[in-house]
């Protein structure tokens, strides 16, 4: 990796910072400026082994494209120091990952286990669950309502109804959903101190590795009586998909199967929530998109797709290069780790006119924030009929909301939304 | 009489074109049948070619 191709050194800081989502301002101004000036450029942030930071939209869809080309789980899927890196191989055995899901999956494991529930996530099947998730949304529009006129949007209500969805597919009792809940946070809010585990900050350190992996083995305590239950008392749930499955007339890994499920249960409602959050508040801060929704909820489609690309909750994921190869005529050797700045990739000048509007009308509006190519989001069909049934219910009976104090993201370089959004508003 | 509108599904992702409704996020008008989009079109959701779709009953 040639020096001459690096990026300044404290945009590389930036870049890996959770701080900087938190804020998100200054690091989309960095972003901006290595799209402009050095669109795919090599990052060395102290701690960190030096990577290629991708931010440009077609750059990020050819990497997502090419998945024999440029592999998930060779190296770290999230960004790791040197120092956590090192703690997980050791806990791991070699492996620089503590859970082994779709997302750590290359071919052919990766098509075969994908493959276990992909019909189960298709349109045509979860259609089925339309009229139950409608019931689910309408539940949570009528606590916001009895909250008065102010709740904290994000906790009140976002954090906890794609939760309520999707526990009650993979069969979690109501009663355990705070705990599935805190679990979450902890694994996605590692470097919050509001949220990890230990109210610290102590992600990417040997310390920071081993509270996460607390909340790992936790996660899998807890699956592992579902799946003894689904084994016993299979239903056409998705844990019993999960639980019965088999790959070449084998029975599922057990640690593969453990986390099948955790990635169903944390990425399966965090990103939903934040998305859900992240675009009331961008609505609470661009009252024309409001009263265009209330004058036309034809337009709520548009509103769930522009949240999406707002917000934009996966921040990056890694990959590596698996043989020499040329991109955006920079020459990527072999093992060469790359990271997809999906905030970058949405707000690229060259896709989307006015990037930096919230636009519930944009169109059109293909953005990277599913990620693209065989790792695609599993559960897209599912998070945008979520949020499009919310915000119908609520958009119905919604008369006014505006924000009623200072709304915070959580500090998370990978998965990160609003951590609260304080609101007031008038319902119907 | 013009044959009924099929669907499509794109293998990988899911995604469905749907005859009757185009898609127009991809320039596809309303009534836009599947054999007249080009055979370079790529499913706007994940890339896979036109020919990893497959025609499905809803």
């Amino acid at each position: 990796m040639s020096a001459e191709l690096d990026i300044p050194k404290e945009f590389a800081e930036t870049i890996v910072d959770p701080k900087a989502y938190a804020e998100e301002d200054h690091l989309q101004e960095v972003f901006t400026k290595l799209r402009a000036d050095n669109p795919l450029g090599i990052a060395r942030a102290e701690g960190f082994n030096p990577f290629w930071a991708i931010t440009k939209f077609d750059d990020i869809q050819h990497v997502e494209k090419n998945n024999e080309l440029f592999h998930n789980g060779d190296l770290a899927t999230t960004l790791t120091t040197i120092d956590a890196d090192k703690a997980v191989r050791e806990m791991m055995g070699g492996s620089p990952h503590l859970v082994r899901s779709l997302v750590q999956m290359d071919n052919p494991d990766h098509r075969n286990y994908r493959m276990l529930t992909q019909n189960w996530f298709m349109p045509q099947n979860i259609k089925k669950l339309e009229v139950r998730i409608r019931e689910i949304a309408r539940t949570f529009v009528d606590r916001m309502a009895d909250y008065g006129n102010e709740c904290d949007f994000a906790r009140d209500v976002a954090f906890l109804y794609p939760l309520h969805v999707i526990m009650e597919i993979l069969g979690v009792p109501e009663s355990d959903e705070p705990r599935m809940l805190k679990l979450t946070q902890e694994l996605f809010g590692a470097a919050d101190p509001d949220l990890n585990r230990t109210g610290e900050v102590s992600e990417n350190t040997e310390e920071g590795v081993g509270s996460v992996a607390e909340t790992v083995a936790e996660f899998m305590e807890y699956f592992n009586a579902i799946t003894e239950d689904r084994r016993a008392n299979p239903t056409d749930d998705l844990s019993s998909a999960i639980a019965n499955g088999t790959i070449n007339d084998e029975p599922l890994d057990h640690f593969a199967a453990m986390s099948y499920y955790i990635i169903a249960a944390t990425a399966g409602h965090d990103t939903t929530s934040a998305t859900t959050s992240g675009g009331i508040w961008a609505l609470c801060e661009n009252q024309d998109q409001f009263a265009k929704l209330k004058a036309d909820p034809g337009l709520i489609p548009g509103l769930t797709e522009e949240s999406i690309r707002w917000v934009t909750p996966v921040k990056h994921f890694m990959r590596s290069a698996t043989a020499d190869t040329e991109l955006r005529g920079r020459k990527i050797s072999k093992g060469d780790w790359m990271m997809l700045c999906y905030s970058s990739g949405n707000r690229d000048e060259e896709k989307f006119e006015n990037p930096f509007k919230f636009n519930v009308e944009r169109m059109p509006n293909k953005h990277v924030a599913m990620g693209y190519g065989a790792h695609v989001c599993l559960g897209q069909h599912l998070a945008r009929m979520e949020m499009n049934i919310f915000f119908e219910e609520l958009f119905a009976r919604l008369e006014s909301i505006e924000l009623a104090g200072v709304a915070k993201r959580m500090e998370a370089n990978f998965v990160c939304g609003p951590k609260s959004v304080p609101v007031r508003f008038k319902m119907a | 009489m013009a044959d009924a509108f099929k669907n499509w599904q794109c293998r990988t992702c899911g995604y469905i074109y749907n005859e009757a409704d185009g898609d127009p996020m991809e320039g596809l008008a309303p009534g836009t049948r599947w054999a007249d989009i080009p055979e370079d079109w790529e499913c706007p959701l994940c890339g896979t070619p036109k020919s990893d779709f497959d025609m499905v009953e809803l």
